[in-house]
């Protein structure tokens, strides 16, 4: 198995750890990082390279339509899949009349898609692709993905939120002051090593259950039934509360252990989920889940696939 | 170069021109002005330098005009990012849009000239004359467009081709002396060689409206080799 390489020293920046990192022909790899490392990643990649990022950032025709456009650029890089599979390929059949300025932003971004998907650069490195896109566009973006492993083109995609990397990458990393790392995603659980809870709180103590998050010098008590979901990061768990997060001092297990009775669960190796408050579960096209969270942001965490059952016994789903 | 290229800008431009009422009323502006002055005239034959008026308002504000703007249009929205893979592939675009702006210009012109007399311009001397001209016209506004960054810088841009180039005959209404410096210099622009032209019928105007020409096409060679170290 070959792939590209992507290999830097560190020198010309302060920040940016030194990466070496292989990407692999049949995998997407996604990095997710603050905002701040992507931009000098992307940095990085643009100086040293010839790498063309797909952002979404450069201009489309916006007086001529979306068949237009596509037949422009289908012809201008010479694009060997025939045009009526592409405008098929990314659901674009029902708007290729209507011109690119009166579009949603959803059926932009898959023109945007199409674009890259007929432009012949090696590797396609793609910056934030589904942000603020629907999901029948996210759906699109993966089966893009798929093609492009297919035709042996390392994909890289740099994400800020570590459940878009999750959800469309193969193998995911953390990309941090320390270095590069992987996550691991759907791995059996490893957990078992955490010792053991001392013994659990008597059934009066449990009614008055808070969870305990320290910020500063304050400690804040929060409610279960107002935590969203609980992610790990760094091996610590974090609430999710809409866009704010707060740390604990355990870890995921320790937690799941304590919130298993009131409706919590396990849906992926780093994701505690309040059930109360899932409002969807979406299915993807390459088999893989995601749960909507009914709060403001309207988040997705994953879903492993070894935990869907669990999921459908737990609302008697079939 | 690369055919298809060519031909998909060709067709994409066609598209986007027909759409964008900017550059659409162009085209309209030296129709409309022909048909002013074919009236004006009272069935009197119409001067040689009024003809050429016509013909350097088509070139000036179609030729050059859409091509600077349609390139700046493209240098504004960043719309050529990830097209251009190579220079030869600059070179695809430039020449397809030369073609969309050769086709417009075709039109306008045949229309305009019909309504006010075509007859002068019916010899193959002034047909070469016309050519020269529009590429003359072609490469300045392919030299501006490569570095107009925005479509309302072209405004700017445009009007000194259209007083110095597109409207030199004009020059004799300013009432200035026969032998005023002005006029000698503007004797040599390219539309002052082509009315000579058809005064004398030599070849020699012929030859200063290529050297003109020439001197265009270096101008667009400077900006274009400009542009590429820029990037």
């Amino acid at each position: 198995m070959t792939g590209f390489k992507l290999e830097y020293e560190t020198m010309k920046s302060e920040i940016l750890p030194p990466i070496s990192l292989n990407l692999n022909e049949s995998h997407t790899t996604a990095i997710y990082s603050d905002t701040d490392m992507q931009a000098e990643l992307i940095h990085m990649l643009l100086n040293d390279r010839d790498i063309t990022v797909f952002d979404r950032s450069e201009g489309l025709y916006e007086r001529l339509t979306v068949g237009d456009n596509i037949t422009f650029y289908h012809k201008w890089f010479g694009c060997k899949t025939p045009l009526p599979e592409i405008l098929v390929l990314f659901e674009l059949q029902l708007c290729a009349n209507k011109p690119l300025r009166k579009c949603s932003q959803s059926e932009i971004a898959r023109v945007y898609y199409a674009k890259y998907f007929m432009m012949d650069t090696y590797p396609k490195v793609f910056h934030e692709p589904i942000h603020g896109v629907d999901i029948k566009t996210m759906n699109t973006f993966i089966n893009m993905l798929k093609k492009i492993a297919d035709d042996k083109t390392p994909a890289l995609i740099l994400v800020s939120n570590i459940e878009h990397a999750l959800l469309l990458s193969d193998v995911a990393y953390r990309l941090q002051e320390k270095g590069l790392h992987e996550i691991e995603i759907d791995a059996e659980e490893k957990d078992e090593t955490t010792p053991e809870d001392k013994p659990t709180s008597t059934l009066t103590t449990a009614k008055l259950f808070k969870i305990p998050a320290k910020i500063d010098d304050k400690v804040i008590l929060f409610d279960p039934m107002e935590i969203d979901y609980i992610e790990s990061q760094d091996g610590k768990a974090m609430i999710v509360i809409n866009h704010e997060s707060f740390t604990l001092d355990s870890t995921l297990a320790e937690v799941e252990k304590k919130l298993e009775v009131y409706g919590f669960y396990r849906c992926h190796r780093s994701y505690i989920v309040n059930l109360q408050k899932v409002r969807e579960i979406i299915t993807w096209s390459k088999n893989t889940y995601s749960l909507r969270i009914d709060n403001q942001i309207k988040s997705t965490i994953p879903l492993s696939r070894t935990k869907i059952q669990g999921i459908q016994d737990m609302f008697n789903l079939k | 170069m690369h055919t298809q290229r060519i031909g998909a800008i060709f067709e994409k431009d066609l598209k986007d021109f027909m759409k964008n009422m900017m550059l659409l009323m162009m085209p309209i502006a030296p129709i409309l002005l022909s048909i002013m002055y074919s009236r004006l005239g009272d069935g009197e034959e119409i001067p040689i330098s009024m003809l050429y008026i016509i013909v350097g308002v088509t070139f000036s504000a179609v030729t050059s005009s859409s091509m600077m703007t349609m390139m700046a249009e493209e240098n504004e929205k960043k719309t050529l990012r990830g097209l251009m893979l190579s220079p030869a592939s600059f070179m695809d675009i430039i020449i397809g849009k030369s073609l969309v702006v050769a086709l417009i210009t075709a039109v306008s012109l045949a229309i305009s000239l019909f309504l006010m007399g075509i007859e002068p311009f019916l010899s193959a001397q002034a047909i070469i004359g016309l050519v020269l001209l529009f590429l003359f016209f072609l490469f300045l506004g392919i030299g501006i467009g490569l570095f107009a960054k925005s479509i309302a810088s072209t405004s700017a841009y445009i009007m000194p081709v259209m007083f110095l180039f597109g409207f030199t005959p004009m020059i004799e209404f300013l009432a200035l002396g026969e032998d005023s410096i002005a006029i000698k210099v503007a004797d040599a622009f390219p539309i002052m060689q082509l009315i000579n032209m058809h005064d004398t019928n030599s070849w020699v105007p012929i030859g200063v409206v290529a050297l003109w020409t020439i001197g265009a096409a270096l101008f667009t060679y400077i900006c274009f080799k400009k542009e590429r170290t820029d990037d």
